[in-house]
């Protein structure tokens, strides 16, 4: 059996709880998606974890730049201010792709998810009703997704390993105070 | 030269890229149908696959060959019978390639990223193989092409977008401004273009687009551009000595302070900034059509356009074209897949998100090893190569470089 058929052989088993088809879709989808959000964010903490340092580093010099930018403008110092705005503007470039990491360790299973969706449900429309529109899979799941991402930000801190990190992450940014980084 | 003038003259470059683009796409949708053969046997139902893609699999010949159709064949990307199937551990390295540049260079990795679609993953040569057989298969498909580029390359807007908010530092009526245009641009050249790009026209204008890349790369590496940036570093370094003391001001949120169709004025840390919203309108418009045309991010684009043109502080900038970028892509995406049909290798994406987060792991503990000058060298020779190869490629039929 390959991995594919395995995979569809357990989150099928999500879609038949109730018996009822329009109800364990919904209900199915929307398991799928915050199996998507969990394996996410515990990967995200898993980057994060590691590049730490490197990412207060970025932060910090970007944080520090355009204060420093604001004042020049404050002061009406011209010259300054330019100077300092291109080098926040280089900075910024660096926390702005390092970001693409840390988006891509957060999105990467709802990718998979869509993929194992489409063998399945692929072709099938859901009115809406009162409209005679219909959406697809992708937006069922991205609706279910949504809310298994807000589901899950108020249960987390409950969570055995995601309370630690959520309180590391407190810390981190009371300390770091002009932080960008909010996971 | 006044700020007026820069500014026309920037969207004046900006709107005429723009209109040769278009131009170019519907001189292509007029060529199509060369290769009609009136003889040929179709395949005559969508093998499943659903809206526009199925339906230009029932038109495709059927057969074994290049640019036939096999029902029979295994699945391979995008779920079509015999096209190639995505090596997921090629696809990751490569990803973790992508990943890399892009926590050590920057804007580079979209390029690589297209490059691993269109090239290493060897959608490339298998969507050209249609352009004669079946045009509208070959179009649609370089639809999907630039639909995954921008997956790949927007995701990174989203985080971004969602921590400003939390931050309060998104200027809004600027972002909404920038964000109406954007989403204008972005809807526009999926509608218009969608469909009518055949895949050697989009691979001629990626190759240019790579071009300008490595030319501002190249300019950055010239002793002229490393003394523009060594003097704005030193006299960032020397006004820092000077304020020191005053480092730890009161973060206070951004106040609209005068609405106007032609001025709006917003005050932050005390400072009164103004911008033209009909400006950041048509700037939104401009820079969403190329990304969404190249299927590209847009970042690149929209952060000098308004920190130099506009004129605006980074810290005002950073998060208004997060969001413009995020706004720009989600619509550049929808209409793609809604309107235009564009078909979607979710699994694919997937893959290459896992490869992205590895090579951001590895790329701030090695970049440590390479100077940054010689890195930026090293990118623009790739960038020469890789953009003569598809510019040839595309537009005359054949690399005139190896690849």
């Amino acid at each position: 059996m390959g991995l594919w058929e395995l995979v569809d052989k357990f989150l099928i088993i999500f879609y038949r709880i109730s018996g009822h088809p329009v109800f364990d879709y919904f209900l199915g989808t929307f398991l799928v998606a915050l199996m998507a959000v969990v394996i996410g964010e515990f990967t995200i903490s898993v980057v994060f974890l590691v590049n730490k340092n490197h990412l207060d580093r970025l932060n910090t010099r970007l944080a520090d730049l355009q204060q420093l930018t604001m004042a020049a403008l404050k002061l009406g110092d011209k010259k300054s201010y330019d100077a300092c705005n291109k080098e926040a503007n280089d900075a910024f470039g660096r926390v702005f792709f390092n970001m693409f990491g840390l988006s891509a360790a957060a999105l990467w299973p709802a990718f998979f998810a869509l993929a194992w969706m489409q063998q399945r449900f692929a072709g099938i429309d859901f009115p809406i009703p009162f409209t005679g529109l219909a959406v697809n899979y992708v937006f069922t799941f991205l609706i279910c997704y949504i809310l298994a991402r807000v589901f899950f930000g108020r249960v987390k801190n409950r969570l055995p390993y995601f309370r630690g990190i959520h309180q590391m992450l407190m810390a981190y940014e009371e300390n770091s105070g002009k932080s960008q980084v909010v996971l | 030269m006044k700020k007026g003038i820069i500014n026309k003259i920037a969207l004046a470059t900006l709107l005429l890229m723009l209109a040769v683009l278009v131009l170019g796409a519907s001189g292509v949708g007029a060529q199509q149908e060369t290769g009609k053969n009136a003889q040929v046997q179709v395949v005559g139902s969508d093998l499943g696959l659903k809206g526009k893609l199925g339906k230009a699999i029932a038109k495709a010949p059927v057969g074994t060959g290049k640019g036939q159709i096999d029902p029979n064949a295994p699945r391979g990307a995008f779920g079509i019978p015999g096209a190639p199937k995505i090596n997921y551990l090629v696809a990751i390295l490569w990803a973790i390639w992508v990943g890399w540049i892009f926590s050590t260079v920057g804007a580079f990795g979209g390029i690589m990223a297209g490059v691993g679609h269109m090239t290493v993953y060897g959608l490339g040569d298998y969507i050209k193989t249609f352009k004669k057989t079946a045009p509208q298969l070959n179009k649609l498909l370089t639809d999907s092409i630039r639909t995954s580029n921008q997956w790949l390359v927007g995701l990174s807007s989203l985080l971004s977008t969602v921590n400003y908010l939390r931050a309060k530092r998104l200027a809004w009526p600027l972002g909404l401004a920038l964000g109406l245009g954007s989403i204008a641009g972005a809807v526009a050249i999926p509608a218009l273009t969608g469909g009518k790009v055949s895949f050697s026209q989009y691979q001629g204008w990626f190759g240019l687009f790579v071009f300008v890349v490595g030319g501002v790369l190249l300019y950055e590496t010239t002793p002229r551009g490393q003394a523009s940036k060594k003097a704005a570093k030193e006299a960032a370094r020397a006004f820092e000595q000077s304020i020191k003391e005053k480092k730890d001001e009161a973060i206070q949120g951004i106040t609209v302070t005068q609405w106007g169709l032609t001025n709006i004025k917003f005050s932050f840390l005390g400072v009164e900034f103004r911008f033209n919203p009909i400006w950041a309108f048509i700037g939104g418009v401009v820079i969403a059509a190329i990304s969404a045309f190249l299927g590209v991010g847009g970042g690149f684009l929209y952060v000098p356009y308004l920190t130099s043109i506009v004129g605006l502080p980074m810290f005002v900038v950073a998060g208004t074209s997060a969001m413009a970028v995020l706004v720009s892509m989600l619509t550049s995406i929808t209409t793609y897949i809604t309107v235009a049909g564009a078909a979607m290798d979710w699994g694919m994406i997937g893959v290459e998100l896992i490869g992205v987060f590895i090579g951001s792991m590895i790329g701030p503990r090695t970049q440590k090893y390479i100077p940054d000058i010689w890195l930026k060298r090293l990118f623009v020779v790739l960038a020469l190569y890789v953009g003569l190869g598809y510019f040839s490629k595309g537009f005359f039929g054949k690399a005139w470089v190896p690849m």
